[in-house]
């Protein structure tokens, strides 16, 4: 009987996020014997594809960055000899902003991006600098952001607010955060990696690269268990000692790495018994990031007013995102005033969303179709004009809708706050107190985005082979 | 003191370079010999900063080339 029949492996896996998927791709590429569990019936976590009356729709990831010829996340790709399974097209400009007064572009080419902005705001000098530095900032500038916020960063730059928030609202869409609790180091790293060099998307949709990361999973010896939710980490001695499913089925690992909400992998699946009271008591009092309020809109074909395709919107009602935030917060009302929209790349779906928080289940079985007809009306007064006349098919997913699917704590869509208190702490990454257990993704504290949790991911299965070729595992 | 802040710092720094506590030296040099690049220099930086409840000048930290110089610049901290 091989190990794998014994259900013994050298790692489990909780989650087949991207962060989970590309560790597992690395360490089963090393030799390793790998089992990745999942809970939902297909792998990626918030990057997901689902069908509807023939209509592809992103579930919430919708494109990625740092995907230039080295970025981290084309690094990966090229390791895995993915580049021939899967296209991957950019789409330019990656990023508009709207606001009532100005229209401002976030294109592929850097001088005429900066160009819009000088145009635009003639007595900010300091315009071209400030893109300079977040296209390619150097090691030590990068080291001073760590107690700055954005905003500090911004405001070493440019005097007019408008500017200020034009430049912090694709952030805000990408953290949940305005500028002032942004760590800029967090800011500048999205900005570096999604606006200086975001649009990808992969042909076919977003499951296209989750399904190429699974496939070459199990093609290097991995075994990928879909619909199989863990409901325990095994520890024996203050070391892990395997999983057990919800099947009652028992696997035996010394390693299990979890990409799953970290409330979850701590309370749920070790136990408060097995956890440093410091731990819980920061599990108590951290703050995870806002939700999503999402709409998917199947459209007729001979529709032309909508913005280019595969390029995302940000409308932005006002130039105040202290208030912006505030509002999303709210815990009884949502704000679909301010949103982002996106245009498939096959021109036949819209995806629009707006940060919202997760209130309860009953809030959004009451409001969700209202709500959805309310986001539709709020968008064709601001952006695109007769799109309810144009929509064939819609559907609305709720924060409940994300937590359901994805375990993610309150449904919350880019893990812990990126705020400086809660920025990189190794309790979330490699817990001191328990030998053998590892988190990877986006509740790490460590990272932002899907390259962003790629690259984790990637970095945590070499640290592992590492450790693994001295013998220390 | 200088031991447990050696010991400390070691663990911090095998930790986020994925190598054993064994294999860095007083002089192992983070940038040559372990691959830190600023990403990893600002993690553990942070991550000193957290555990001694210290806070390192911007200006020093590119100060910081080996083991030997973080736990002499920890110890300065802390005095």
């Amino acid at each position: 009987m091989s190990r794998a029949d014994a259900n013994i492996y050298d790692a489990v896996i909780i989650g087949a996020g991207i962060s989970g998927l590309v560790c597992g791709c690395f360490l089963a590429k090393a030799g390793m014997q790998v089992l990745i569990a999942e809970r939902h019936s297909r792998p990626g976590g918030y990057c997901t594809s689902f069908k509807r009356k023939g209509f592809v729709f992103d579930a919430a990831a919708h494109s990625f960055g740092s995907y230039r010829d080295n970025g981290n996340f084309h690094r990966i790709i090229r390791e895995l000899e993915l580049e021939q399974r899967i296209t991957i097209n950019k789409y330019d400009p990656a990023d508009i902003v709207i606001t009532p007064d100005h229209t401002l572009t976030f294109w592929a080419d850097r001088d005429k991006t900066i160009q819009e902005f000088q145009q635009v705001f003639p007595d900010e000098p300091k315009v071209r600098e400030f893109f300079t530095f977040m296209a390619s900032p150097r090691p030590m500038e990068i080291v001073a952001l760590r107690h700055k916020s954005f905003q500090e960063l911004l405001d070493q730059y440019f005097t007019n607010n408008r500017i200020k928030a034009i430049l912090s609202y694709p952030l805000f869409g990408n953290s949940g955060l305005p500028p002032s609790s942004l760590s800029a180091f967090t800011g500048a790293k999205i900005f570096t990696e999604f606006i200086g060099d975001g649009g990808y998307y992969p042909e076919g949709g977003m499951q296209e690269l989750p399904n190429a990361f699974a496939h070459k999973f199990q093609e290097l010896g991995g075994v990928m268990k879909l619909s199989s939710p863990v409901v325990r980490i095994t520890v024996k001695d203050g070391t892990v000692s395997g999983v057990v499913l919800k099947t009652g089925e028992t696997i035996r690992s010394r390693q299990v790495i979890s990409n799953c909400d970290s409330r979850q992998t701590f309370l749920d699946l070790l136990g408060e018994q097995s956890i440093d009271q410091r731990v819980i008591a920061k599990l108590n009092t951290m703050t995870p990031s806002l939700s999503m309020f999402i709409v998917y809109l199947g459209v007729d074909h001979t529709f032309g007013a909508l913005p280019p395709a595969g390029s995302t919107l940000w409308y932005l009602p006002h130039y105040d995102l202290e208030k912006l935030y505030r509002s999303a917060k709210s815990s009884s009302e949502t704000d679909l005033t301010k949103y982002l929209l996106r245009v498939a790349p096959d021109g036949k779906s819209v995806l629009a969303m707006a940060s919202a928080s997760f209130k309860d289940k009953h809030y959004w079985d009451d409001n969700r179709s209202n709500l959805l007809d309310l986001f539709i009306d709020n968008i064709q007064r601001t952006t695109v004009p007769d799109l309810s006349k144009h929509v064939i098919y819609k559907e609305a997913a709720t924060p409940y809708t994300l937590y359901r699917y994805t375990g993610n704590s309150e449904g919350a869509a880019y893990g812990w706050e990126s705020t400086q208190q809660q920025f990189m702490d190794p309790d979330f990454k490699k817990p001191s107190f328990i030998q053998g257990l590892y988190l990877t993704g986006h509740w790490t504290t460590y990272a932002q985005g899907l390259a962003g949790v790629a690259y984790l991911g990637y970095d945590l299965a070499i640290s592992l082979i590492r450790k693994g070729k001295t013998g220390k595992i | 003191m200088a031991d447990s802040i050696e010991q400390g710092i070691k663990e911090i720094i095998a930790e986020v370079a994925g190598v054993e506590v064994e294999e860095i030296k007083p002089d192992t040099n983070l940038t040559k010999d372990l691959d830190i690049d600023s990403i990893k220099a600002i993690e553990i930086t942070v991550a000193i900063e957290k555990k001694f409840k210290v806070s390192v000048r911007d200006e020093d930290v590119p100060k910081i080339m080996t083991l030997r110089q973080a736990v002499d610049l920890v110890v300065q901290l802390l005095a």
